[in-house]
């Protein structure tokens, strides 16, 4: 194995004196892959983030990037790394061209090249059309890309996004995704946070799942969902009682014990549509309706329930997050 | 371009003061730049001062007493000017917070530049608007009647406010790094500023207010500087007794000496403690 562009061990870090922000989380990404961040709002991962890209000390634990120590060298990996944030942290003032040119010129990029560059960077994310107005006539997914362009500027073999796509439309969304994609062929590497399952399932190689603060689990994710068994038969009841009902009559109906949630009962199918018949025939035998019936192969979602107890909030709302990062780091 | 480069291109280093310099020169020009696509704000910026110097000269002026026979429009504009750039100190806290709160100073932390550059870009570009505002005044009042005794006096004058007004945008920099909301500085902007602008001898004599107020509006930093600026610019116009009443005293060399000391103090502290909370920001 190579040695790790990014790794992390067992890092704690607290705000205060009751928000344990990170737990010991302990991580490593190998040089060239993308290690997926995955977790709800206030799981700690923009604070793994900062860690990481020295905008914050931790209590405990250490980390390197690109080979260097980030607490002894933090200036050394500065000039390794490139992070864009959830807030695109472009100057709204100022055009694209400008931002670029400045974060080229603070990179200390000769004059010349840091517009040379910035023009690139226009050109390669679509915006060389609008680079000559100022950003804040820029729609929320241009901006965005701005801000990966600006995290680019220096060609950091390191790359941190934390999360790219939160708050875009699905539109840009899936723009910002091809983008990243072009980016990882080429060979960046590449730490993403995101509370999207399907973000992380379709960019990482590897995922790491992070709740309250620790990591609850890794592995690609064939090996997350594997973890759940393979398919499974999902039964959908008329309510919680019906379900516990039938927990029984359906457990030997499939591959493994049945167990039910809700309204729901789920019966692991790993030779798949023989399960389904088997507990259609059941259903049958007990006289019961179900409101819904199928076989489905497991999501990331089922991973993450079945890990946290808890399903990962999509459409949390930033702002918890935010206001809880921000009153702690105040203190 | 799809040719993948590993190696980091930002190879120079960020210590050094060549590099610190050159980041904060980078970071004023981009505080200027900004300032152009604003336009509303220099308008602002400008307007007030003149809008000032225009009611005290010609509303309140003729009601203003106690001058001991001192041309008012002399006396006016050395305290409008520092009227003027105490205002625009507080800009430094506002852009400061305003930077913080939509991730600016994030991306700035996270970049291999000096990290002094964001304050030495901050103050470099403060004072340049600083000394813009400071040259439209001094024209206003010269259209509206004022006239120095010196060229020297004026410019001397106008660099001993631009060093104060440094020194006072510190301290609202501590404010801005702190709140981290634009308009929790506005709002502390307000309450700070304007008694120590009103309640000293910027627009009238502090022997016409009463004796409760009389002490802190003569001794406190605001007022000192004024007094120090209005001596170096009526020079010898003023006669001996309109010094020791008006100015709190005779000698301008010590009147300067006591608000270099005032601006080295201010400075000093908030600088200080500037510097503290802007490397705390990673705990």
């Amino acid at each position: 194995m190579n040695r790790p562009a990014v790794l992390a061990e067992d890092l704690v870090k607290t705000f205060g004196k009751d928000i344990r922000a990170l737990d010991g989380v302990s991580l490593e990404v190998q040089p060239g892959t993308v290690l997926g961040l995955l977790g709800p709002n206030g799981a700690g991962k923009t604070t793994t983030v900062d860690i990481l890209t020295t905008l914050l000390l931790p209590d405990s634990g250490r980390a390197e990037v690109a080979g260097v120590d980030v607490l002894r060298d933090p200036a050394a990996v500065r000039r390794s790394i490139g992070l864009a944030g959830q807030y695109a942290a472009v100057d709204e003032n100022l055009t694209g061209a400008e931002n670029l040119t400045l974060v080229g010129r603070l990179n200390h990029l000769p004059t010349g090249e840091s517009k040379a560059r910035a023009r690139e960077l226009l050109i390669r994310f679509e915006l060389d059309d609008a680079g000559d107005r100022t950003t804040k006539t820029y729609s929320g997914g241009m901006r965005r890309r701005l801000d990966l362009a600006a995290a680019l500027v220096a060609r950091p073999p390191v790359l941190f996004l934390d999360e790219p796509t939160t708050g875009l439309d699905p539109r840009s969304r899936i723009e910002l995704w091809s983008v990243i994609e072009d980016l990882v062929r080429e060979g960046t590497t590449l730490l993403l946070t995101t509370q999207y399952l399907e973000e992380a399932d379709r960019l990482a190689d590897r995922i790491s799942v992070v709740d309250h603060g620790k990591v609850i689990a890794e592995g690609t994710s064939a090996e997350l969902k594997s973890r759940l068994g393979g398919a499974m038969v999902e039964v959908r009841l008329a309510d919680a009682e019906e379900a516990a009902r039938l927990v029984e009559p359906l457990s030997t109906a499939g591959s493994g014990p049945a167990t039910a949630e809700d309204e729901f009962v789920r019966v692991p199918a790993s030779d798949g549509t023989g399960t389904l018949a088997e507990v259609v025939r059941r259903l049958d035998l007990e006289g019961v309706k179900a409101r819904g019936l199928q076989l489905r192969e497991p999501s990331l979602d089922d991973v993450f329930l079945s890990l946290t107890g808890h399903a990962a909030e999509h459409e949390g709302s930033p702002a918890t997050e935010t206001a809880a990062a921000g009153r702690g780091r105040k203190g | 371009m799809s040719t993948p480069t590993l190696a980091p291109t930002g190879s120079a280093t960020g210590s050094g003061v060549g590099w610190a310099l050159r980041d904060a020169g980078a970071m004023a020009g981009r505080n200027l730049r900004r300032l152009t696509r604003q336009p509303e704000q220099i308008v602002f910026n400008l307007v007030s001062p003149i809008m000032f110097v225009l009611l005290f000269r010609y509303v309140f002026g003729g009601a203003i007493s106690g001058l001991q026979g001192l041309n008012y429009v002399n006396y006016l504009i050395p305290g409008i000017a520092v009227q003027t750039v105490l205002f625009s100190a507080g800009t430094t806290g506002f852009a400061l917070a305003d930077d913080m709160q939509k991730g600016f100073i994030k991306r700035l932390r996270s970049l291999p530049m000096a990290r002094s550059a964001v304050f030495g870009g901050r103050v470099a570009s403060d004072t340049v608007i600083n000394a813009f505002g400071l040259v439209v005044l001094i024209l206003t009042g010269f259209a509206v009647g004022f006239r120095p005794a010196s060229f020297l006096g004026l410019v001397l004058a106008a660099l001993l406010l631009l060093l104060f007004a440094l020194a006072v945008s510190l301290g609202y920099a501590l404010i801005g790094l702190t709140v981290r909301s634009p308009e929790a500085v506005n709002a502390a902007t307000f309450p700070i500023i304007f008694p120590l602008t009103f309640a000293s001898s910027a627009f009238v004599p502090v022997q016409t207010m009463p004796d409760w107020l009389q002490g802190f509006a003569t001794h406190q930093p605001v007022s000192v500087v004024i007094n120090a600026a209005r001596s170096l610019i009526l020079g010898d116009t003023a006669t001996a007794e309109q010094r020791q009443i008006l100015l709190g005293g005779s000698d301008t060399g010590s009147l300067v000496l006591q608000s270099l000391a005032w601006t080295l103090g201010i400075g000093l502290l908030f600088g200080i403690l500037c510097t503290r909370r802007y490397r705390r920001l990673d705990r």
